[in-house]
């Protein structure tokens, strides 16, 4: 299952204001200013899924995990290393960064990741006129193949994914995290409807 | 007027940022960090206006919206919520939502939604 250049076009954009949404988020939040990198947009068999992220992060990572419900519905993931997990909690909380993620700033950055997720969701929900429901966010500090196991996509079975990612960088840093957005088959089909009816009404307008 | 407010969400970043906001100007702030919480602290101390989260566990905020408004049906509450779709600001609104705030809070619209309130502009 490949998507047709049109249809990345189309998505890439769609991901781009999306995630420019999420970036000025993240930077009202922590008061600096965040650097996207052009977001990458794959279909990919779910099985494969785990070595790609693998190959951006390694050992542990803390993941906040939105799952989202409605016409389209996926798994939204925030991914941080230990290392820009430790930034966050620090510039949010004035706390040490060099301390482990106690509890409090477990919640700190679940919160962190129901804004920046819901941001960039809710662009898409907006823009393709579907209402999605969101699940309440999950924090998860372990590897990455954990985190994938721990995928659902309603009670879809997946064969493949739409695998959005993009890393950030937190500028006068050099941490990054990612955002990942996978969906089943069932709601990429559906996503690649609404993006033609987006693209037909910015056209009528 | 120094009003007497209650803050229902279950992330204590937003309830201690919404909880130092409303402070410095000086209304008498209660938390509540679930639904079920919110609504026994609304019966029990009748508080001017809610700020209420949207996405919670075990009771979500529009059932809450629901529940205060049957409670109390000129209820003042304010939406406080990272889901930025239109949809769900209809859905708050159409349940008596008098305003809907976005996260992340800034102190100018977590201000402004309240004195709106507060003035019956809303």
């Amino acid at each position: 299952m490949q998507l047709t250049e049109n249809q990345t076009d189309a998505l890439t954009e769609l991901i781009n204001i999306g995630y420019a949404r999420a970036a000025s988020a993240l930077s009202e939040l922590t008061g600096h200013q965040i650097m996207l990198e052009v977001p990458q947009v794959a279909v990919h068999p779910i099985s494969e899924v785990g070595d790609i992220l693998s190959s951006h992060i390694r050992g542990e990572v803390a993941s906040v995990h939105q799952v989202f419900s409605g016409p389209v519905a996926g798994n939204a993931l925030l991914l941080l290393d230990h290392k820009a997990a430790q930034l966050l909690n620090r510039l949010l909380t004035n706390g040490h960064g060099n301390s482990p993620l106690d509890a409090s700033a477990r919640e700190v950055l679940t919160e962190v990741g129901n804004i920046v997720l819901n941001a960039c969701l809710g662009v898409f929900g907006n823009i393709l006129q579907v209402q999605v429901t969101f699940a309440v966010p999950r924090l998860h500090i372990e590897s990455v193949s954990s985190v994938l196991n721990s995928i659902t996509v309603a009670h879809e079975e997946l064969h493949y994914a739409l695998m959005i990612q993009t890393s950030f960088h937190l500028r006068e840093s050099d941490v990054s995290g990612y955002l990942v957005i996978v969906l089943g088959v069932t709601s990429l089909d559906r996503l690649l409807e609404e993006l033609e009816r987006w693209e037909e009404r910015q056209v009528a307008e | 007027m120094n009003a007497k407010i209650l803050v229902v969400d279950d992330s204590s970043l937003a309830r201690r940022t919404l909880r130092q906001i409303l402070e410095s100007v000086g209304h008498t702030v209660e938390e509540a960090t679930n639904g079920a919480e919110g609504l026994e602290k609304y019966f029990l101390n009748r508080p001017d206006i809610v700020f209420l989260d949207m996405v919670m566990e075990h009771m979500q905020g529009l059932e809450v919206l629901r529940k205060l408004r049957e409670m109390d049906p000129h209820a003042r509450v304010i939406v406080a919520t990272a889901d930025i779709q239109s949809g769900t600001r209809m859905n708050a609104e159409n349940l008596g939502a008098y305003e809907v705030i976005n996260k992340p809070f800034t102190r100018d619209r977590v201000l402004s939604a309240l004195e709106n309130v507060l003035a019956g502009r809303s």
